[in-house]
């Protein structure tokens, strides 16, 4: 191979080249930044498992975690082990879900404004939801309720239509895959309000409906959360080796192409790897906004663009962060709840914001 | 001397029209190529169908006696890197990571990391290409043509045996043009054969020995850049006339000026 290539020599630099030399950004290294990710997250779950209905001190919830059975603390370590922690995890698992498939869905739409909903997850999610919410309200698969089952098989049987509506000859351009996905979400969410309209208990069902597409928790029990944190194991774990199709992607489909990717293959393995994430994100908590979209974002202003990195802290702030929004959405209005992604927006919204005003330079995206 | 690349009877349509017709030509390793003609001739078609990136729809292309199709994406990638005439960086990426792009096709592991060896060929290539002082900047905030030399290192940093170019020096000015030419001839020095769709004729006369003219509907011109451009077929390809002698077209004061700098 053709590698010993010559020296510049000093005549042929121009005082353009000779402009000075930039220093390496301040960007938080791993080394410092996983220590700090790992803190955060082990805080976030400490809060969260501290407070609500029965607040438990810190000293107690270690006790109950190392295992130490005292009588006096049995009520604590039921609430515990039963409601508070199995609700922390889940909260978790959706929001490392969410941030992984906004980080692969951005990056391979090339588009910072992707969400893990881009291509019409949320409709499909809807519409099962409001057909197991009338259809079959009182019925269960492996625990879920029938809405959350429905939700997540809409999902992938939409995101499944999407792709086949926008494959043309053997290609998938994504600019038509996006108007799909659109186009499809938007009809499906309408026809889950159509379907408010046919029945005459509209107030239950319809609260249940909207307060499961704003995004809630649902308690979990420890069979369903092994489930879902299964898939999101996997998905993870998927998502690893499409870190380098991905850094070239930020150069363009053609770049990454003349760089040895198979273009369609890449766009298959990242489209089931991301819906598989955000399906079981559905199952658990329903459609939450502004995780995705967010995440991925903040965590690209500290950590840089690279998506190896991208993906590990992204994973990690995502859970601590939706552990946190779901803390306050358990205890700002006790004894009811609000939906978590009324949330996930109010603590989002102006984060983001902040962080694109103090980036002094204009935000490139 | 073998061939690096072969092209045989080549045709490419976009839709029912035929861009150019029963192209052929080889490229040897040594060889430095301005592309020429017209736009919409086929230059950009023509450098992604010696990539690998366009199927021909008629002929074919050898890579080493080989039809580049046999090759899977990957290696080719190992063997020739296509400077394209725009990208659109979506993120934030360095220079540095930019061009770390380049060791794409070499890398083995699951995980994508670099090795000692992927490290050594990006400074190489960054070197070469002189942006080494560039590494941490913002690809998105640098002038054209410090771009141009970056998209240049990422290509080099593939360690190819065949480098083409679409416009190099599109939109730069004589002094930004004259560092790209610098480096082209520095690589081909070094063994890689340079491929350049190139606009400016003078340039053309000036960097590169060897030229290729297409004219749509008529046969691919090849031979020493002066004979190719001589006055008929430069009005043939382009249209009009140009001031030039029987022995080609005439180099202005300012192109012999761009070559001895």
């Amino acid at each position: 191979m053709a590698s010993q290539v010559k020296p510049v020599p000093e005549a042929a630099l121009s005082a353009e080249s000779r402009s000075i030399a930039v220093a390496r950004p301040r960007r938080v290294t791993t080394w410092i930044g996983l220590p700090v990710a790992l803190i955060l997250l082990f805080g976030s779950v400490m809060i969260g498992t501290m407070v609500g209905a029965v607040p438990i001190s810190a000293r107690t919830v270690f006790a109950i975690l190392t295992g130490r059975h005292l009588a006096s603390l049995q009520s604590e370590e039921l609430i515990l082990l039963q409601v508070r922690l199995p609700r922390v995890l889940t909260a978790g698992v959706i929001g490392a879900a969410l941030s992984i498939a906004g980080v692969l869905f951005q990056g391979l739409f090339r588009n910072p404004m992707a969400d893990p909903y881009v291509l019409g997850t949320s409709g499909g999610a809807a519409l099962g939801a409001a057909m197991g919410i009338f259809l079959f309200p009182h019925s269960s698969i492996l625990g879920f309720s029938a809405a959350a089952s429905l939700a997540f098989v809409g999902s992938l049987v939409t995101i499944t239509c999407v792709y086949a509506l926008a494959r043309v000859g053997g290609k998938t351009p994504t600019v038509p895959l996006l108007l799909a996905g659109l186009a499809i979400s938007v009809v499906l969410s309408e026809a889950s309000s159509a379907l408010l309209y046919l029945r005459d208990e509209v107030s239950w069902s319809a609260r249940s409906l909207a307060l499961w597409l704003s995004g809630s928790i649902a308690a979990v029990s420890w069979t369903q959360l092994l489930l879902a944190g299964g898939m999101l194991l996997l998905g993870g774990v998927l998502s690893i080796p499409l870190r380098s199709v991905l850094n070239a992607l930020v150069l363009g489909e053609e770049y990454a192409q003349q760089l040895g990717f198979s273009i369609e293959f890449a766009r298959v393995a990242i489209i089931v790897v991301a819906s598989l994430l955000t399906s079981s994100a559905v199952l658990l908590g329903g459609v939450i906004g502004f995780v995705g979209l967010l995440v991925p974002h903040v965590v690209r202003l500290i950590v840089g663009p690279e998506h190896g990195r991208l993906l590990l802290f992204s994973a990690l702030c995502g859970a601590s962060y939706l552990i946190i929004a779901d803390s306050f959405a358990r205890t700002v209005i006790a004894p009811s709840e609000l939906p978590v992604g009324i949330l996930t927006a109010f603590l989002g919204g102006p984060l983001l914001l902040y962080l694109l005003r103090r980036t002094k330079r204009e935000y490139a995206l | 001397m073998k061939p690096l690349l072969s092209v045989r009877n080549v045709s490419y349509a976009y839709g029912p029209r035929f861009v150019f017709q029963d192209v052929s030509f080889d490229l040897f390793p040594t060889d430095t190529i301005a592309l020429m003609g017209a736009n919409g001739a086929g230059k950009t078609t023509l450098l992604k169908i010696c990539a690998g990136l366009l199927a021909p729809h008629n002929g074919e292309v050898l890579y080493l006696d080989k039809p580049l199709s046999s090759y899977k994406r990957r290696e080719i990638a190992r063997s020739i890197a296509l400077v394209p005439q725009e990208v659109q960086v979506t993120f934030d990426f360095t220079v540095q990571q930019f061009v770390e792009q380049g060791r794409t096709p070499h890398l083995s592991s699951l995980f994508g990391t670099l090795q000692d060896n992927d490290r050594r060929a990006i400074s190489r290539a960054m070197e070469c290409a002189d942006v080494t002082h560039l590494a941490y900047r913002n690809f998105n905030e640098l002038s054209g043509g410090e771009r141009q030399r970056v998209k240049i290192a990422l290509a080099i940093a593939q360690e190819p045996r065949l480098l083409l170019l679409d416009e190099p020096t599109q939109h730069l000015d004589i002094g930004r043009q004259a560092e790209v030419f610098a480096v082209l001839r520095r690589l081909n020095e070094s063994g890689i054969a340079v491929v350049a769709a190139v606009h400016d004729l003078q340039s053309a006369l000036a960097h590169f020995p060897t030229g290729m003219l297409i004219t749509p509907g008529l046969p691919l011109l090849s031979g020493p850049t002066a004979e190719v451009l001589n006055p008929s077929a430069v009005r043939q390809a382009f249209g009009v006339a140009l001031p030039g002698t029987a022995a080609g077209l005439d180099v202005s004061p300012l192109g012999v000026a761009v070559n001895g700098s």
